[in-house]
């Protein structure tokens, strides 16, 4: 039996508006994954994948349609509810990493749980938990630029799922990497997947990337292709 | 990791430019806390319990008028009277200064204790004032600006009357709101000046602070009509109309502080925008995170705060100490003596630092507010 959707996407379009011309990022594009899934998203350049992943995770607006994530019509939620929301539900991760420079890595994995309710001994073994998932609680002390670009993506992705959220978006995660800290990261990825139950989202041109994911799909001039 | 940790280490993070920011908030509010206690200082009328009891008495038409000597008799006989002093400005130049360094006034020393009971001085010196027609009196600051002691002879050369006087200094008093002034026998300046019989003012002292009201009101009745009208009025009216006359100081003073506080915003504002716009990204980023717009403009807010209120306590608490242990009136030749720093003008000027906090804050707060997460995340580092 397959799992229940997480994310329910339907006839959803995006047009972005540039001087008097509009730029259609998504047309009426309708996807629906499943909890658990690691889904990879491809397409060339401009095709509306990240516009698609932002619309997802609560950081961006569709024009048109509708965008369910377990349950929850992202359109109804106004700015300070949708903030709360990503804080319990998306943990991001990014292809420039995204890390405070001046915040070792332990304090930019607690960034996330300085908006919960969690305090001292919980919130500690919290952030040491994500670090050891990551195969970085030595480093826990070093700031971003002591770390290598592979090592910085990790303590991202433990900043990511520091708040235990149910879905992962990862927008080019391996993009700045080596092959060898990009493969770290996908595994990384996949075992969450797999064994945290994590719903993963991973936008990527590199197909040795997406064959990470348990499906893919194409996305081309902001419309599906499959 | 506590949220006030977070704040220091992004307000910290470019240290050199925090820096600036906070000597910069420092320096103008050093400059405003002393434009505003020299301001008080000039303007200031005297509070103490003598000049409560002391009426002025000059000309109606204006102070350089003066008035007949025959009018101290009339004045005398005024019920509530206690004693009756002319009090004639000498407007004398010291050796071969080119200006008046401090003032000299000529009054009769019998009433001296009397009428500015304030000033303290040995017996002897009293004493010796009295008995000499050439002694003179020095306030001990400008005794101690021109090394002078008892017994020095002082010679002036008035700027007023068509005459110089040596005067022997008998004593060095202090303890009166301005411990600068020389004074010597109207006597003196009687024979020395060539115009016995006026004086340019008159000093009252009344008995009761209840009856200063009539007294002032009896005086005035007294020489209605006569051929030299007075104008009497308390010490501290006195100094008030001679504070009006300071009107154009004051304006010129609010004004250089007005600038000093619009530059200041100006430099602070700067400095925030510059600090915020260079961390668009992470800030998009801590709302991709789940960091509302009121807690990112909490956190703008009080890093502009913070350096607004540190540059605040270095300023303001270095013109307090200052101020309060330095002896300025050695540090300005007597020309400012108790230069105090009021909780009044503390409170101004921390006023003053709380709102350009809040006022540097708001620009890069609206801007934030308005950036969208993927505006912010396309933003270059």
């Amino acid at each position: 039996m397959s799992a229940p959707p997480v994310v329910v996407i339907q006839e959803t379009s995006k047009i972005y508006q540039q001087g008097e011309i509009n730029v259609i990022a998504l047309d009426r594009v309708s996807l629906t994954i499943r909890g658990g899934e690691f889904l990879s998203l491809m397409g060339p350049s401009g095709s509306g994948k990240s516009t698609l992943l932002h619309i997802v995770a609560g950081v961006d607006r569709p024009t048109s349609g509708e965008c369910c994530v377990r349950g929850i019509d992202l359109k109804r939620l106004n700015e300070s509810e949708l903030a709360d929301w990503r804080n319990q539900n998306v943990g991001f991760v990014f292809q420039a990493f995204n890390l405070i420079p001046v915040l070792t890595a332990y304090e930019n994995v607690e960034l996330p749980l300085l908006l919960t309710r969690l305090r001292g001994k919980a919130r500690r073994t919290q952030v040491n938990t994500a670090l050891e998932l990551v195969g970085l609680a030595d480093r826990r002390n070093h700031l971003p630029r002591q770390l290598s670009g592979g090592q910085e993506q990790r303590v991202a992705i433990a900043r990511a799922l520091v708040t235990d959220p149910p879905l992962m978006v990862a927008d080019e995660p391996t993009g700045n990497l080596d092959s060898q800290s990009a493969h770290d990261v996908l595994t990384i990825l996949q075992a969450l997947s797999r064994s945290a139950g994590k719903t993963v989202i991973l936008v990527t041109h590199d197909p040795k990337a997406a064959a990470f994911g348990t499906r893919t799909v194409h996305l081309e001039k902001g419309q599906l292709l499959n | 990791m506590t949220i006030a940790s977070f704040i220091t280490k992004n307000a910290l993070r470019n240290k050199r430019r925090a820096l600036l920011c906070v000597l910069s908030v420092a320096v103008s509010l050093f400059l405003l806390v002393t434009l505003q206690v020299a301001l008080r200082e000039v303007t200031l009328p005297p509070e103490d319990v003598g000049a409560a009891l002391r009426v002025v008495v000059r000309n109606k038409i204006s102070i350089s008028s003066p008035l007949p000597a025959r009018q101290r008799a009339v004045i005398e006989r005024i019920p509530g009277v206690e004693a009756v002093s002319p009090f004639s400005f000498f407007g004398g130049k010291y050796r071969n200064e080119e200006s008046m360094s401090f003032a000299q006034f000529a009054m009769d020393p019998k009433l001296l204790r009397k009428i500015f009971g304030e000033a303290k001085m040995p017996e002897n010196q009293y004493a010796a004032f009295e008995a000499d027609q050439t002694a003179c009196i020095l306030g001990k600051v400008t005794a101690d600006k021109y090394r002078l002691k008892v017994g020095d002879r002082v010679p002036l050369t008035s700027t007023l009357y068509p005459c110089s006087i040596e005067l022997k200094i008998a004593g060095i008093y202090e303890g009166t709101i301005d411990d600068r002034n020389l004074l010597f026998h109207h006597k003196y300046l009687d024979e020395a000046g060539g115009s016995p019989g006026w004086v340019a003012m008159w000093w009252v002292k009344v008995r009761s602070v209840e009856e200063m009201p009539r007294v002032t009101e009896a005086i005035n009745r007294a020489f209605a009509s006569s051929s030299a009208e007075v104008r009497a009025e308390t010490e501290r009216a006195f100094q008030l109309s001679f504070v009006a006359m300071w009107g154009n100081i004051k304006i010129m003073v609010h004004s250089i502080c007005t600038v000093v506080v619009f530059t200041l915003v100006l430099v602070t504002a700067s400095t925030m925008s510059m600090a915020i716009r260079e961390r668009f990204r992470e800030l998009a980023v801590l709302k991709a995170l789940g960091y509302r717009r009121r807690e990112l403009f909490a956190f703008i807010l009080a890093e502009s705060f913070g350096l607004a209120a540190l540059g605040a306590i270095i300023g303001i608490g270095t013109a307090w100490t200052l101020f309060t242990h330095a002896s300025i009136a050695k540090l300005t030749q007597g020309i400012f003596l108790t230069f105090e720093v009021t909780p009044r003008i503390i409170g101004q000027a921390a006023l003053v630092a709380a709102s350009l906090g809040i006022i540097a804050s708001l620009a890069p707060s609206i801007a934030v507010a308005r950036m969208s997460v993927v505006e912010g995340l396309k933003t270059l580092d």
